[in-house]
């Protein structure tokens, strides 16, 4: 008896392990389900489930997006949407894990630059062919470029974002700075250096860029944008890196980390924005146009002295700034696009996909990304969605025009950038440039130093002869 | 020779498989399929896939290649720095977290039990926290700026304000000090367990001799826990091997990659650049060294180990 007891326990065991792994395969079931019932019955008709995974894009995107369900299932009852919540933290470990299995979701949130990884790994598909062409006009071909590669359109974009630099309006303006024609018409990198020593005071800091760790690639895009290095490519498809533009981006960089105008040690995330609200720092990086709400926000909470204030917060307006230029470039922005791409699983059929397109399309355009720009303070980057679009009372109309000026002249990366030429630029960027760069900011060495380890990165990489030597610009 | 071939048949003879036997075979079943399903599987697989350009639909077929581009030397080549990286962080992690859990654990020793179990707990306590919750806090311990708690504990004693985790100088230190700090809870209470298991004699013996505190650690207590000291040495240099969180959470690898190890460079390749392939080959390698390691310290350690 005691041995049969202990033989049930132990298969007890056994089973639930093996329950608890098995898990996916009863997940994968509604898409046998669907692929058989495609089969036997016309489209329209067909039951489907589409998956979605998606992270936290705004306070209440996850939210949102289980409506939108909802209203798409009244529209189609025949197809339901199923949401996988993710954080920022794991989500791209989780897609890259799901995909690697072949069980990804139909529908996924990434980042542009991420795009190259899918493709290579042949989970990405060519929405076009599932998508009626004029439905795919409604978004606009720059930001469609971003979700392209090589001429195939993997995917649609939910918004362009635009990174650059934010400041304490209220102290720049107490100083003398003219605020308004920065943002109207833009900066030199000399401009920025004498406006930033004039912001230099005991216990402030003129700038303050988060820098620490792998936020140090930010400040190379950021400021690399006013510097002629918007792309990692050129229109005929040489590596950028390598050129003159480089070398005196850096040398800027260092310029910056020695002068005492900003701090020579490694900054958080998380402590660029509270250096400026506390009045540790009066320009500060990476900043984006939706920081205005959290200043005022802030303000409100210092006006009702709730508790909810940044602790030792002083109330000041906040003003997004376009990146300065240098060697006399043309002034441009770096901006990214966040969107969403059909992935390819176990179950995925043609009908399937005409159903994943539907949904895709319905949420990325419309009323449905109208409020999601409302909550980031972004222009929608599609005609539906800027019809639908009612912006919320109180927006600052100075930032709101320089982060519409900034937009404009954020460039999409050249046709014909191949999916092996993006990895091998995102792998360069991640092993050997951000690593000497970090150097670079804790002042351990100098920037011609940095800049000749990239150029033999690069020639290693992608050849001498496909990299820039000169100017761009 | 006739009396040898007989006694075999004999043993032979004496082979039946019993009622017993059977349920023998029944309950390490489980523990086989376990190891089977989560350990057995995944190893041949990871050898299987090391061979491929991995695709979730449709794998390459690459033969060594995979190998070949990890142990290709080049100036930019990472693995080798990782592996330098790995080295120098277990050759000073794994033997003083040894000596600080085998010190612990003798000055814990003479306290009566009930004060013996509460530092018992004390120790363990930072196990049970989640690594990335510890993380976290040493993070903010790390701060960089002047008001950083660790750079301000430092101002007290005139020493300037470090630029913990974004210097070549002080990134891999930081890390070594974190897992120096947080990690011997279960180290400490193996010792313990070892220590209480020599018998008191021993010491009774020792005492009569006149021999010191110092000379009865020498002389008694270091050999008779050395089983325990090998096996905590073997483990932990495999965990060491091993290591990721720390790097991941607190550094990235950076800065210059002073702090990848080969852990987060098998991560990287496997889910940051979608190289599945190349991260099993880097991690097959790595298994491999980590058993030739562990088989050269047994040779080492163990000659005179008895269990």
């Amino acid at each position: 008896m005691k041995k049969i007891l202990a033989l049930l326990l132990a298969c007890v065991m056994v089973v639930g392990l093996l329950v608890g792994c098995g898990g996916k395969t009863t997940e994968a079931k509604p898409a046998e389900t669907k692929a058989a019932a495609a089969e036997q019955t016309p489209a329209e008709a067909a039951p489907d489930t589409i998956v979605i995974m998606a992270p936290p894009v705004t306070g209440n995107y996850l939210a949102n997006l289980k409506v939108w369900g909802e209203e798409f299932h009244a529209l189609y009852p025949n197809l339901t949407v199923e949401v996988i919540e993710t954080s920022w933290g794991d989500h791209n470990d989780k897609l890259s894990t799901m995909a690697q299995a072949g069980e990804a979701p139909d529908i996924a949130e990434i980042s542009s630059g991420a795009l190259g990884t899918f493709v290579e790994m042949g989970v990405a598909i060519d929405i076009a062919q599932y998508l009626d062409a004029d439905r795919l006009a409604d978004y606009d071909a720059n930001a469609l470029e971003y979700m392209s590669l090589e001429g195939t359109v993997y995917g649609l974009p939910l918004y362009l974002t635009i990174q650059s630099i934010g400041a304490n309006k209220t102290l720049m303006e107490e100083l003398g700075i003219d605020v308004a024609k920065i943002q109207q018409k833009g900066w030199t990198y000399e401009e920025f250096l004498e406006v930033i020593q004039k912001g230099t005071a005991d216990g402030r800091f003129g700038f303050v860029f988060a820098n620490s760790g792998v936020t140090a690639s930010d400040m190379l895009n950021i400021f690399g944008a006013g510097a002629g290095l918007s792309n990692n490519f050129t229109e005929d498809l040489k590596y950028t890196f390598t050129s003159d533009n480089m070398l005196t981006l850096l040398t800027a960089i260092e310029e910056m980390t020695s002068s005492g105008y900003m701090p020579n040690y490694g900054v958080e995330a998380g402590q660029r924005m509270v250096m400026c609200q506390t009045g540790n720092a009066m320009i500060f990086g990476k900043a984006m146009p939706l920081f205005e709400n959290n200043f005022k926000k802030n303000n409100a909470a210092l006006e009702a002295n709730d508790g909810t204030a940044v602790e030792n917060s002083l109330k000041m307006d906040y003003a997004f700034l376009p990146v300065p230029t240098m060697m006399g470039c043309q002034e441009s922005c770096y901006g990214t696009v966040d969107g969403l791409i059909a992935m390819r699983n176990k179950g995925t059929t043609d009908e399937h996909l005409k159903n994943v397109l539907l949904f895709m399309d319905y949420i990325c355009s419309g009323d449905r990304i109208a409020a999601c720009m409302n909550e980031l303070y972004l222009d929608p980057v599609c005609q539906t969605g800027r019809d639908a679009l009612v912006l919320e009372e109180g927006r600052d109309e100075a930032n709101l025009a320089t982060a519409a000026r900034c937009i404009a002249m954020v460039q999409a990366p050249p046709a014909g950038v191949t999916a092996e030429m993006t990895a091998t630029a995102k792998k360069l960027m991640d092993e050997q440039i951000v690593p000497k760069f970090q150097l670079l900011l804790a002042g351990e060495t100098t920037a011609q130093e940095v800049y000749d380890h990239i150029c033999e990165a690069a020639y290693a990489a992608f050849g001498q002869e496909n990299c820039v030597s000169g100017k761009i610009g | 020779m006739n009396g040898t071939k007989v006694r075999r048949l004999k043993a032979h003879r004496k082979f039946r498989f019993t009622n017993e036997d059977l349920w023998g075979y029944i309950f390490i079943a489980a523990a086989m399929i376990i190891f089977c399903v989560f350990t057995l599987y995944p190893v041949i697989n990871a050898v299987y896939t090391s061979f491929f350009e991995y695709k979730p639909f449709g794998s390459k077929f690459i033969g060594l290649d995979n190998y070949v581009e990890t142990l290709k030397y080049s100036k930019f080549n990472l693995f080798y720095k990782a592996t330098k990286n790995t080295l120098i962080y277990t050759a000073v992690v794994v033997p003083l977290t040894l000596l600080i859990s085998f010190s612990v654990a003798v000055m814990i020793i003479p306290f009566q039990k009930k004060i013996q179990s509460v530092f018992k707990a004390m120790y363990y306590l930072p196990g049970v926290a989640s690594g990335v919750a510890l993380s976290v806090v040493w993070l903010w311990l790390y701060d960089s700026s002047p008001d950083g708690l660790v750079n301000r504990l430092l101002g007290v004693f005139g020493i300037p304000a470090q630029n913990w985790l974004s210097s070549t100088k002080t990134s891999m230190l930081a890390l070594m000090i974190m897992a120096l700090l947080s990690s011997h809870g279960t180290q400490i209470i193996t010792y313990i367990a070892a220590l209480l298991g020599i018998d008191n004699s021993y010491f009774e013996a020792a005492e009569l001799d006149g021999a010191t505190f110092f000379q009865k650690v020498r002389f008694i207590v270091w050999p008779l826990v050395k089983p325990t000291t090998l096996f905590l040495l073997v483990t932990g240099v495999i965990g060491s091997f091993q290591v990721f969180m720390n790097a991941y959470m607190m550094t990235g690898g950076g800065p210059d990659n002073s702090t990848t190890m080969i852990g987060l460079l098998i991560y990287n390749n496997a889910f940051e650049y979608g190289k599945y392939g190349l991260a099993c080959a880097q991690a097959i390698l790595l298994a491999i060294a980590i058993a030739i390691m562990s088989l050269f310290q047994f040779r080492l350690m163990g000659v005179d180990v008895e269990y």
